[in-house]
């Protein structure tokens, strides 16, 4: 037997149970109730916590998305075009601009977006033209066969 | 405007307009349309809901509001008081009678967000029954809607001239 005395028996423990504790509390400081202060109940909620994140970073491309969209829709509507007619008649003339530019551009540069809501009305109206006229081809367009590669 | 300093031009992006909406004659539904887009800020390019964008929408004439169809008899309003036995239906007409801005004002509650915005957004809604509305909101008013729906006029409305040149099948 090695341990002849009593003293000798004792176990030293981990020195570090303090820092590995204030690594779990201190991402959940900002938590509602006892979550913010007590070990065990700070754990299971920091691991949601963090699988929330995890899993929101894919939501958060998405609801940018749509944020760019209302605010696109927003600003088509001021200038009297409605947003899917804005976004069909864009890709038709072969502008390819993404919503987030677009969105940008409705909020920063008014005169650019609204140049492009009169492109994109002036493409809904040859359509309408096409649609409900009598097949003659518009005076002063040469080609209308110009497709996006 | 671009001229304008930042702090201007900030304070004009982000001032709370007024708008007014005349409900005579018009389907309340698109005039809670109308409103619920304008309370939560929709209407601009600067939309964010955590933003709080949102504008004062005026409605008068609530008591005038005209529903299509048979909605008026047919149409139920449900509440309960919380008590046994406290469920309670009435009739659109029942309602209108009893609260003329009910109508208008469940409408455009039902199309707010669920969120804890709707209750604010419902704060800077402003309804009145008929068309005399106090002086502090009429200084406030910036711009005036369009109505949604075009009124119908009476054949007593029209002219004696239109009535003529009104294109008919036959002549009898």
């Amino acid at each position: 037997m090695v341990f002849l005395t009593l003293s000798c028996w004792i176990r030293n423990r981990g020195p570090d149970r303090y820092w590995k504790v204030q690594e779990v509390l201190s991402n959940a400081r900002h938590f509602r109730g006892r979550k913010n202060r007590c070990y065990s109940l700070a754990v299971r909620a920091v691991r949601r916590a963090f699988v929330y994140a995890t899993k929101a970073r894919k939501i958060k491309r998405r609801n940018m998305r749509t944020l760019w969209i209302s605010r696109i829709a927003a600003a088509s509507r001021e200038h009297g075009m409605k947003y899917p007619a804005l976004m069909h008649n864009l890709v038709k003339s072969s502008v390819e601009v993404n919503r987030r530019v677009l969105s940008d551009l409705a909020i920063t540069e008014p005169k650019s977006f609204l140049s492009l809501a009169k492109l994109a009305r002036a493409g809904q109206q040859e359509g309408f033209g096409a649609a409900l006229g009598d097949g003659k081809e518009p005076p002063g367009v040469f080609s209308r066969i110009v497709t996006l590669q | 405007m671009s001229s304008f300093t930042k702090s201007a031009q900030q304070w004009a992006t982000f001032a709370r307009s007024w708008y007014l909406i005349d409900a005579r004659m018009q389907p309340p539904g698109k005039i809670a349309t109308m409103c619920a887009i304008r309370l939560q800020g929709k209407h601009k390019p600067i939309y964010h809901a955590l933003s709080d964008v949102g504008d004062h929408v005026v409605v008068m004439n609530s008591r005038h509001i005209a529903f299509s169809g048979n909605k008026w008899e047919q149409k139920m309003y449900s509440s309960h008081t919380q008590y046994p036995g406290g469920f309670k239906q009435v009739t659109a007409t029942q309602l209108h009678l009893k609260d003329p801005k009910a109508i208008v004002k469940l409408a455009v509650y039902g199309m707010l967000p669920r969120n804890l915005s709707r209750r604010t957004m419902m704060q800077r809604l402003h309804l009145f029954p008929e068309d005399d509305l106090p002086e502090d909101i009429l200084l406030n008013l910036t711009e005036e809607l369009p109505q949604p729906r075009e009124i119908p006029r009476r054949l007593n409305e029209y002219s004696q001239e239109e009535r003529e040149a009104f294109p008919t099948l036959w002549t009898p």
